[in-house]
């Protein structure tokens, strides 16, 4: 689901069932020697959200990206997200980032890693099966979090 | 000067038969357009929409097919990946589609390891027989949709979704 009235709707709803956001932390750095990797960055982290949106709909909720600067502080953004999405009732959080800094400046948050891979130039084909594989990557790390809760 | 001379009425005559002779045309064209109409269609292929298997290669195992077509969302046009589970079933082509009925995730043929021959929901263990039925006990509540299939040179061609005709 994304966050739209008409999906907010059905979660409201349905709570037992939708339980789990997909937070996309997403720099955007305007310095000549990263701007365009920040734009490519961006294409690729926007499209496999989309689709891990796509093949989880009944489940999570993908949140409008997190953008923010290299001056911002994750630390901070990190508790403030963490806590209004504890507020919107959902019981897990999966942030998705291809930011590495995370890890060291936010340990309190559990940031998902992933690789920017440039799809550009990349056809139909190839692009699909590029996220395929990166979703089947990331299915487990979910699996074992919602089987987590359960027990 | 020509002995051949034009005379005022016949000029008159002239003119106003052409001028005349045009405005009939595009009144008449129109109309025979419409009339013959159904002539001029296309042949219309329907909705089918060409994927890349072959039919031959397709097994008793359902098998994931993607095919790719054009959404116009107003003025913005995308283009739409979407997948079905193809199998064979005697002669017949089985396409499902893999939305879950419960809340729209995707669903997998073999996706749970305790269950390998039964379509499965990774969102909330909803499970699926193979030509679509739900199992009772898991949340969802219909039976996965289907697919209008048919072949066209050894291709598969995938068209409406319609509600499940196995079950």
């Amino acid at each position: 689901m994304y966050w739209n009235s008409k999906d907010i709707t059905t979660f409201i709803e349905q709570k037992e069932f939708v339980d789990t956001a997909i937070i996309p932390l997403l720099l955007v750095d305007g310095r000549a020697s990263h701007i365009k990797q920040s734009a490519g960055t961006a294409d690729f982290l926007m499209s496999l959200t989309a689709f891990m949106e796509n093949q989880f709909k009944g489940r999570v909720v993908l949140m409008p990206p997190v953008t923010y600067t290299p001056q911002s502080s994750r630390s901070v953004l990190a508790t403030e997200w963490k806590n209004v999405l504890t507020e919107a009732g959902f019981k897990h959080h999966f942030f998705i980032s291809c930011d590495m800094q995370w890890a060291t400046e936010a340990p309190e948050i559990d940031v998902i890693y992933t690789p920017s891979i440039p799809l550009e130039n990349m056809d139909q084909k190839l692009r699909q099966s590029i996220l395929d594989d990166q979703i089947r990557q990331v299915v487990p790390v979910f699996a074992n979090n919602w089987a987590k809760t359960v027990e | 000067m020509s002995n051949n001379r034009v005379s005022r009425r016949q000029f008159l005559n002239y003119t106003l038969m052409g001028v005349g002779g045009f405005m009939a045309a595009g009144m008449m064209m129109p109309m025979v357009r419409f009339a013959v109409d159904p002539v001029l269609q296309k042949a219309e292929g329907g909705d089918f929409i060409p994927t890349s298997k072959k039919v031959a290669e397709l097994t008793e195992v359902p098998e994931r097919v993607d095919f790719s077509f054009e959404q116009v969302d107003a003025w913005y046009t995308s283009e739409v990946t979407s997948t079905a589970w193809v199998y064979k079933s005697g002669d017949k082509i089985i396409a499902l589609s893999p939305v879950c009925k419960h809340l729209g995730c995707t669903v997998n043929w073999a996706g749970s390891p305790d269950h390998p021959d039964q379509f499965f929901c990774p969102c909330h263990a909803g499970r699926y027989e193979k030509n679509g039925q739900n199992i009772k006990g898991t949340p969802p509540l219909g039976p996965l949709d289907e697919f209008e299939v048919r072949e066209k040179d050894g291709l598969l061609e995938i068209g409406k979704i319609r509600p499940n005709t196995l079950v």
